[in-house]
């Protein structure tokens, strides 16, 4: 059709080349600029790669992870995140220092490991590789109104967790003003190694596991979360959400144990294992914590942007009814540096108080309902300083690296000493580096 | 240009002011000069010249020698004079179509090839008009384009109607332009385009169309049948490097119904449609 007078078939090759000629002389100039333009990736991905390691060979943790986001015509979403923790070292196990050797029946209870005198007991039972999935999909819902609806699953030596969770978001105000609404459900199995110990149970000898439960327990957790975001004006927007979050079952660490001490000294009491076997040479109880608890958070945050800077306050209060009372004060500070770069400096304090049924030791005769030892639930103050730097490749990918420092340190109240114990070597303080190196592509 | 014009521009303030007035002021320009909407200009002394010679100004000749060169290259489906088969067509969603008869009485008026052009006078049949609609507005978007990236080197972004142009350095984050989606979530962006430089022009017919035994009448209309095309996508998307390229590109794609994804892909340029 086209072979006599090229380019008269708008299928010919020469069309296009012809078009560019009759467009350069109807706007006069000598030649065009090639377009750049590219359909927006359909999958994005964020790396994350970190190393969290505390001080005295305590715990060390790698993890990677992955977010996979494919964005689908009208604004919905699908997004996967995958994390592999692979976690090493040693937790405190609740028992305090002692001035003389102290031996301990592993978990499993096929087994004995000793503490030297003075030394914070250790135990290194949890540790352990992890794996976590999520998906959520995200939709608009008519004009307004977006949804999630998400999975979760997470899987380690000893736990399993699967949940699932909801979400709706309501546009008001000219899309100024968003309110939004989520709930998730949560199960969770713990299979505990050697089986779950009986409340407040005495540690006892090698191949001893009269006092376990064996099998799984389970736990439940439902979390309601309600919140609003504003844009104040053009430079500031401010988010509050109050959350609660309710758990029952199984609350226990497995692990976790305290000593029993003298009530006169708050020296630990000798025991002398059965003949013939190994065990400990003192005497420690397992925890015990109620087999519920509800909490309730109030978070606020407010985003300043200022000429390309972004300031980021942020304040958490956490109160529960195991009278665990947390706040949690946040800075960010992003700074651009460059013409592709920034960096961001931070800085987070928390501090919170004791559960009511927390005390370091347990004296002698004294059996309460709950108790624990567990340094999570103890009073403690923890400031983390860190600072990223981050920027953006030549091809629109975003790198960042960030490197933080945590210090945590605990102060057991005087009226939970007993005798001659030393409330700095109970709750001596903690620290660590986090190393935190990320990329963005789009796939 | 009917459609709310816009100018994002990241030159400075005072700049972009400047800027915003320039590109303004060519596009009331344009579109007093070549409406055919409004008397006394030049496609009006055009259309009502009733068979006599009408000379014209060397950028409506500039015009009219594309409108030829595109009526060549596309088979005679780019046509400016085909705005009398409206007399015939109206596309409001309802179901009433022309008769054959009434189509054909139209057809006689229509085709550039009854128009004689020796630059810069043209004569048309008596009865017969031209309509600059379907260049006019890409025209417009490419001119303006010029005049902002004469005043500042930054990035800056014409888009008139949804036809679009981005000028200046490309070092930047892209502008990212949504394409509207078609059918129940039209009005929300079926898919993102990050658009550095150049332009992206959409055609469809997502509002205009005749729905009548379950057929779909686009308001495309092939000026050689004087009938809609069928089986034309519902909006087309192209990328090129000017807006006037984009714009005859996805304007030719709809003429193609059917053929509109071959008809592209042979091009060799970017492309998007929904049907």
């Amino acid at each position: 059709m086209g072979a006599t007078d090229g380019g008269r078939e708008p299928g010919s090759g020469q069309f296009v080349q012809r078009l560019a000629a009759a467009t350069c002389s109807l706007l006069g100039i000598g030649s065009t600029v090639p377009v750049l333009a590219q359909e927006e990736p359909t999958w994005a991905l964020d790396t994350s790669f970190l190393y969290y390691g505390e001080s005295d060979e305590r715990v060390q943790d790698l993890s990677l992870n992955v977010l996979a986001r494919r964005l689908f015509a009208d604004d919905k979403v699908l997004s996967f995140g995958l994390v592999y923790d692979s976690l090493t070292g040693a937790s405190p196990s609740g028992a305090i220092p002692l001035n003389e050797v102290q031996t301990f029946t592993r978990p499993s209870g096929n087994d004995v490991y000793t503490v030297q005198p003075g030394e914070l007991p250790l135990d290194d039972t949890f540790l352990d590789t992890r794996y976590a999935l999520t998906a959520t999909w995200q939709q608009p819902l008519g004009r307004l109104y977006t949804g999630s609806v998400g999975l979760s699953f997470s899987t380690e030596y000893d736990y399993t967790h699967a949940g699932l969770n909801f979400g709706i978001t309501r546009d008001f105000n000219k899309r100024n003003t968003t309110l939004s609404l989520g709930a998730a459900i949560a199960r969770d199995e713990i299979d505990p190694e050697g089986g779950a110990p009986l409340p407040l149970a005495p540690m006892g000898n090698i191949g001893d596991l009269s006092a376990r439960r064996p099998g799984t327990e389970d736990k439940d957790v439902v979390d309601l979360l309600i919140g609003v975001t504003q844009v104040v004006n053009e430079h500031l927007l401010v988010q509050v959400n109050y959350s609660l979050s309710d758990s029952s079952g199984y609350l226990n660490d497995p692990y976790k144990i305290l000593t029993v001490v003298d009530p006169a000294t708050g020296e630990g009491i000798a025991r002398v294992p059965a003949p013939g076997t190994a065990g400990p040479l003192h005497e420690y109880r397992f925890e015990s914590r109620p087999d519920q608890r509800t909490k309730h958070s109030l978070f606020v945050q407010g985003k300043y942007y200022m000429g390309g800077k972004v300031l980021d306050v942020s304040w958490r209060y956490m109160t529960d009814d195991w009278e665990i009372d947390s706040h949690t004060l946040e800075a960010k500070l992003r700074w651009p540096l460059g013409d592709r770069g920034w960096v961001e400096p931070h800085l987070r304090f928390y501090t919170q108080t004791e559960a009511e049924f927390y005390r370091p030791s347990l004296p002698v005769g004294e059996l309460p309902e709950f108790a624990s030892a567990d340094y999570r639930l103890a009073p403690f103050d923890a400031w983390t300083a860190g600072l990223k730097y981050g920027f953006r490749t030549a091809s629109g990918n975003e790198a960042g690296i960030r490197l933080e420092y945590y210090r945590q340190d605990g102060s057991v109240p005087d009226g939970l000493l007993i005798g001659n114990q030393d409330g700095d070597a109970l709750s001596p303080e903690l620290d660590a580096v986090i190393l935190t190196v990320s990329y963005g592509f789009d796939l | 240009m009917a459609s709310p014009c816009e100018v994002l521009s990241r030159a400075g303030r005072t700049v972009a002011r400047e800027q915003l007035r320039a590109v303004a002021e060519e596009a009331w320009r344009i579109e007093e000069k070549f409406s055919r909407y409004r008397t006394g200009n030049v496609v009006d002394r055009i259309n009502t010249a009733q068979g006599t010679p009408v000379d014209v100004d060397p950028e409506t000749a500039d015009l009219l020698d594309f409108a030829a060169e595109l009526h060549r290259l596309s088979d005679g489906r780019f046509d400016i004079t085909s705005g009398v088969l409206r007399e015939v067509w109206t596309f409001d969603g309802s179901d009433r179509l022309p008769t054959a008869r009434e189509v054909g009485r139209v057809l006689g008026r229509v085709g550039w090839d009854k128009a004689t052009w020796v630059r810069p006078r043209l004569t048309l049949a008596p009865g017969m008009q031209i309509d600059l609609g379907g260049i006019g507005k890409e025209y417009a978007v490419d001119r303006a384009a010029l005049l902002a990236a004469a005043l500042d080197s930054a990035p800056c972004l014409i888009n008139f109607g949804g036809d679009l142009m981005a000028v200046g350095e490309t070092n930047h984050v892209p502008w990212q332009v949504g394409i509207e989606a078609v059918g129940p979530n039209g009005g929300n962006p079926a898919r993102y385009i990050a658009l550095a430089r150049g332009a992206l022009a959409t055609s469809g017919d997502a509002r205009r169309f005749l729905l009548r035994d379950g057929v779909r009448y686009s308001h495309i209309l092939d000026p050689r049948s004087g009938w809609p095309v069928t089986g034309a996508p519902r909006s087309v998307t192209v990328a090129a490097d000017t807006c006037t390229q984009a714009g005859m590109l996805s304007t030719l794609a709809m003429l193609m119904g059917r053929e509109a994804e071959a008809f592209l892909a042979r091009q060799g340029v970017r492309y998007w449609c929904m049907r």
